[in-house]
């Protein structure tokens, strides 16, 4: 049992109120340039500036304390509680998120229709509404962008699933090079992680491409458009995160950071990895194909 | 047929979330949560695939228009 002395206090630092004074000027930039004010954008860009210059730095102070040795096992277990916090904060967000896909199609459009107890709202308001999922036909068009169909499953969201799912597997592989003192392996295994993530996001960018240009899929579609853009929006933000997150993994692992037996920052972005691999399985069966 | 997809979907979160379960407890030199997430490649690729085959059959089609 270690004493509480050995517990490393670090020096005191400026990361937290850098980070206060980034996230304030992203906020009140983008709550400015919500009423129109040109420079609410400048200070938007300006907060998201200060914001990357502080995780890049805090993050690389952690990475160079915990090189020289200065960080116990204790350390170590309060770096994984706070992985597990913030893993539990992504839950319920993605949950959310899902949440209110699943409530829109099995209650509230049916609802519309006139399903359950809800007879006379089909009836009264909208008898000719029909509540059918897609959502593509609603009750007041004139409001929406009314899209001319939706993405095929089985073109762009198929290939990116396979895509997804190898660098599920080429992740693993790094994984077990890295328990097994494999140093290239673990590189070329991450190298190629990283590949099948930048190809993902190309995919997606040219899906949303054909979305907006050809099918008047928008996020103005709708509840369909709403809900298909908030949930593979935020699903393509956490991959872009997770591609930058690895690629400094291949940076550490390049310059012989992490070792078999002690390697926390490896494992908690590739947990990450696989979580992301996990929600684009839940999206693709969800959103695009059932 | 949607119920099997269901269960692999328990499957797949069962493994990642045991993984996660591991990587807060175990200590060094822990193999568990590596092959966890081994568990969990295998069950995505295997419920893709019976996704793929259940289309090919004709035992599952995608809802509303097209």
């Amino acid at each position: 049992m270690q004493s509480r002395q050995d517990y490393y206090v670090p020096e005191g630092s400026y990361w937290p109120i850098l980070g206060s004074v980034g996230m304030a000027s992203l906020l009140g930039g983008f709550a400015s340039s919500l009423h129109g004010h040109t420079a609410g954008i400048t200070a938007m860009i300006l907060g998201f500036g200060i914001i990357l210059f502080m995780v890049f730095g805090w993050i690389g102070q952690v990475v160079h304390e915990s090189e020289a040795g200065k960080y116990n096992l204790q350390v170590d277990r309060s770096f994984r509680m706070g992985m597990g916090w913030f893993i539990f904060s992504e839950v319920m967000f993605f949950g959310a998120f899902f949440g209110a896909l699943f409530y829109v199609r099995q209650f509230a459009v049916p609802w519309l229709g006139g399903a359950g107890n809800n007879q006379f709202t089909g009836e009264v308001l909208w008898p000719q509404f029909k509540a059918v999922w897609p959502l593509l036909n609603m009750p007041l068009p004139d409001n929406y962008t009314v899209p001319k169909g939706i993405i095929d499953a089985w073109k762009v969201p198929a290939i990116n699933t396979m895509v997804l799912l190898t660098s599920g597997a080429t992740i693993t592989w790094a994984h077990w090079a890295l328990v097994n003192n494999k140093r290239n392996q673990l590189i070329g295994g991450l190298i190629a992680t990283i590949v099948l993530g930048i190809i993902f996001l190309g995919l997606q960018v040219l899906e949303y491409g054909e979305a907006y240009n050809h099918l008047d899929l928008k996020l103005t579609s709708g509840i369909y458009g709403s809900t298909f853009f908030m949930l593979t929006g935020f699903h393509g933000l956490h991959v872009t995160l997770g591609t930058i997150m690895l690629i400094v993994i291949l940076m550490r692992a390049i310059r012989g950071h992490f070792n078999k037996d002690r390697h926390f920052g490896f494992e908690a972005v590739a947990w990450y990895w696989h979580f992301v691999d996990v929600v684009w399985l839940g999206l693709f069966i969800t959103v695009y194909w059932l | 047929m949607k119920y099997i997809i269901l269960l692999f979907f328990i499957f797949i979160i069962y493994s990642l979330g045991s993984a996660l379960y591991y990587m807060m407890k175990d200590g060094e030199g822990s193999k568990r949560m590596v092959k966890a997430l081994t568990m969990r490649v295998g069950f995505s690729i295997a419920l893709f695939l019976f996704v793929i085959f259940a289309f090919w059959m004709g035992w599952l089609t995608p809802t509303g228009v097209k």
